[in-house]
């Protein structure tokens, strides 16, 4: 097992504490503005469900610039009696506060986590994002029970607005669902917990100088807990606010590290998604309550323009994959009115499994052919708008679940094609 | 008249000496053609299976070349042409051996000559090849980024991306070639040189107002875009 060598500081503290029962990790940068409120909800979490058990919260710092890690290292809730109510005692926190080494991005920040963790020997480890507004002592509780008792891995399940996480809603969601058998409705979530087992686990596999390291360390992290049969269960955890994204950070390049690495999972897994049929609930922690939300603005004529655009100009390139009558049909519907513009569950599915046939079998170079899935995307995303402008959010999850079970249903034409690719070596049939 | 047949003997004499004379060589030269095609068509099997061991096809799916091919009329797989181009290099150098075996001066000198430019012609197909790849990729990377940021003129920024790459590509290979060098690269320059000028000239000049309000367009535009808060992920 490959490991990444801490810090002299850090491995003296590793020694200073010898043990813990919990870890809790927080991943940042730049995160000056929230991750205090982090801390405190996570210390809180701590003090406040797990008051007798050893507890350490590591930073994990991408080099932030704007004192994130001073931050950390300060933030102490001054009168924990204000906010325990039973439970008096002033238990004691470990805090560690370490940049990461490797590639930078989120899942080296992650193997950080886990290899303190490890050394830690800790029974229990949740990570949680720097940048959450909304993140309450619960939380932790939520996400780290399970984990020290029945299961392996521990998803978050937020209310979201019914506009929002619509990459998730649109591509990952079904597609993990219909490929593995599990109704994992977060699969990229972002706040994770896991037993030590899991932990060990995520460390014995070589992937942390990969793309996993840089991005697509949640969906791995998922993936990795249902294709390999560790016990999963979600845990409600309310509202999910956090900071804006940076509006740099363009919607191609989201979609091409998402969407990359859930077709790379499907390489890897293939094995056991294949013989995989339906889908099944998992148990969920937690208590579902409505939340107010904030307001969604969407703009879907500027969504259809761009679907607009890119059929008119990346037709020639999507009739390699995705066949005729697929490109006709979005052709057509370049001339739809906004109030009739469709594109419906079945013909969305196709386009994703044909994208992931098309992945697989490498036809064009693999940033070209996810970065040609935008327009489309934009398409579906505005075609899923105006179908639910007026839905409230349980008709919203229905007409998920549809998505889901189209994709489920579709499945056939996956395997088909997917294991036609191999002899066929070829281009997608039409 | 005995005179005339005298003479006539003599030439078919003449002929015939050297005819047994070229015999020789001529037979050398088939013999080494023969031999040349065997070998060929045993290289080629071995290299098939060579390439095909090493999974020479991924790589050429991979690089996205299949597919710039397939639209060019090539529909074989990388091992099947690469060990293809091999039978036939071979079957190049055996005719040239076989050539050079009938000892003849004139096909000597030719061959001679042709030697020393057969490396800049393979070198030239080889720039054009690759400027042929690279033109068509460029142009889609092009292509894809310009429709994600919504510009309109997506096709024609990336068809002026695609002509361009080719075009300095056919510019290195012909100097390549030593076809007229000076005046190919000058006419390159001139021709790159003044279509930045005249760009610049309309867009500075003669379309400051279209310009202008092309700009105000597509801001105002994309201030309505980002009129939305929508978390993708």
């Amino acid at each position: 097992m490959q490991t990444v060598a801490l810090r002299e500081e850090v491995r003296r503290k590793i020694e200073e504490i010898g043990r813990a029962d919990i870890v809790v990790g927080i991943p940042s940068y730049n995160n000056a503005g929230t991750i205090g409120h982090v801390v405190r909800a996570v210390q809180a979490g701590l003090a406040k469900y797990f008051p007798d058990a050893r507890s350490v919260i590591i930073n994990s710092d991408g080099g932030s610039t704007d004192g994130t890690t001073d931050m950390v290292s300060t933030t102490t809730i001054d009168d924990l009696r204000t906010i325990l109510v039973s439970n008096r005692s002033e238990p004691v926190f470990y805090t560690i506060t370490t940049p990461y080494h490797g590639i930078p991005g989120k899942g080296s920040a992650f193997r950080t986590i886990i290899e303190i963790a490890d050394a830690l020997e800790a029974s229990a480890c949740a990570v949680v994002d720097a940048d959450l507004r909304s993140i309450t002592p619960e939380w932790i509780e939520l996400l780290v029970k399970p984990a020290l008792e029945d299961f392996d891995y521990v998803v978050p399940l937020y209310r979201r607005h019914k506009y929002d996480g619509t990459i998730t809603n649109s591509i990952v969601y079904p597609l993990t669902r219909a490929l593995y058998g599990k109704q994992v409705r977060q699969p990229i979530g972002g706040d994770f917990g896991f037993s030590r087992r899991m932990a060990k686990f995520y460390l014995s596999k070589d992937v942390w100088d990969s793309d996993v390291a840089r991005y697509g360390i949640d969906i791995w992290m998922t993936t990795t807990a249902i294709a390999n049969g560790f016990r999963i269960c979600q845990a409600f955890l309310g509202a999910k606010i956090h900071d804006p994204k940076d509006p740099g950070t363009d919607l191609s390049s989201m979609l091409y590290q998402v969407v990359g690495a859930t077709f790379g999972l499907m390489e890897t897994y293939q094995d056991t998604w294949k013989s995989i049929t339906g889908s099944e609930k998992i148990f969920t922690f937690g208590f579902p309550y409505d939340v107010g939300l904030e307001q969604v603005l969407v703009n879907v004529r500027g969504m259809i323009d761009r679907f607009r655009l890119g059929a008119r100009e990346l037709a020639d390139l999507w009739r390699m994959f995705l066949g005729e009558e697929i490109v006709s049909f979005l052709g057509g519907l370049t001339a739809a009115r906004e109030e009739d513009f469709r594109l419906p569950d079945d013909v969305w599915s196709e386009i994703v499994y044909r994208f992931a046939i098309a992945a697989h079998r490498e036809i064009i170079n693999k940033e070209h052919l996810l970065k040609s899935l935008t327009p489309l995307y934009m398409g579906r995303t505005a075609s899923f708008v105006m179908e639910t402008a007026e839905s409230g959010l349980p008709e919203v999850e229905e007409k998920i679940g549809d998505l889901c079970r189209t994709f489920e249903r579709k499945k056939a034409f996956l395997l088909e094609a997917w294991d036609a690719s191999a002899e066929q070596g070829g281009f997608l049939p039409p | 008249m005995h005179g005339v047949e005298g003479g006539m003997t003599e030439m078919f004499h003449v002929f015939y000496r050297r005819l047994l004379g070229f015999l020789p060589n001529f037979f050398t030269a088939l013999i080494l053609l023969l031999v040349g095609i065997a070998l060929a068509k045993i290289l080629r099997l071995v290299f098939l299976r060579f390439f095909k061991a090493v999974n020479v096809d991924r790589f050429w799916d991979r690089a996205g070349i299949r597919e710039v091919l397939v639209r060019g009329g090539i529909k074989r797989p990388l091992s099947v042409e690469l060990s293809r181009t091999i039978y036939w290099f071979t079957v190049l150098i055996f005719v040239v051996i076989a050539l050079n075996a009938l000892q003849i001066p004139v096909i000597e000198a030719v061959l001679s000559r042709f030697f020393l430019y057969l490396p800049n012609v393979f070198l030239a197909l080889l720039i054009l090849f690759a400027g042929y790849v690279l033109c068509n990729f460029f142009a889609r990377a092009v292509l894809i980024g310009l429709v994600n940021s919504g510009v309109q003129e997506a096709g024609i920024i990336a068809r002026v991306v695609r002509f361009a790459v080719f075009v300095f590509a056919v510019t290195m290979a012909l100097e390549q070639l030593d076809i007229g060098k000076v005046s190919v690269l000058i006419a390159f320059t001139i021709m790159f040189g003044g279509v930045v000028l005249a760009f610049a000239i309309a867009f500075g000049l003669g379309g400051q107002h279209y310009v202008k309000t092309y700009l105000e367009r597509r801001m105002e535009k994309s201030e309505r875009e980002d009129e939305q808060n929508i978390d993708h992920m």
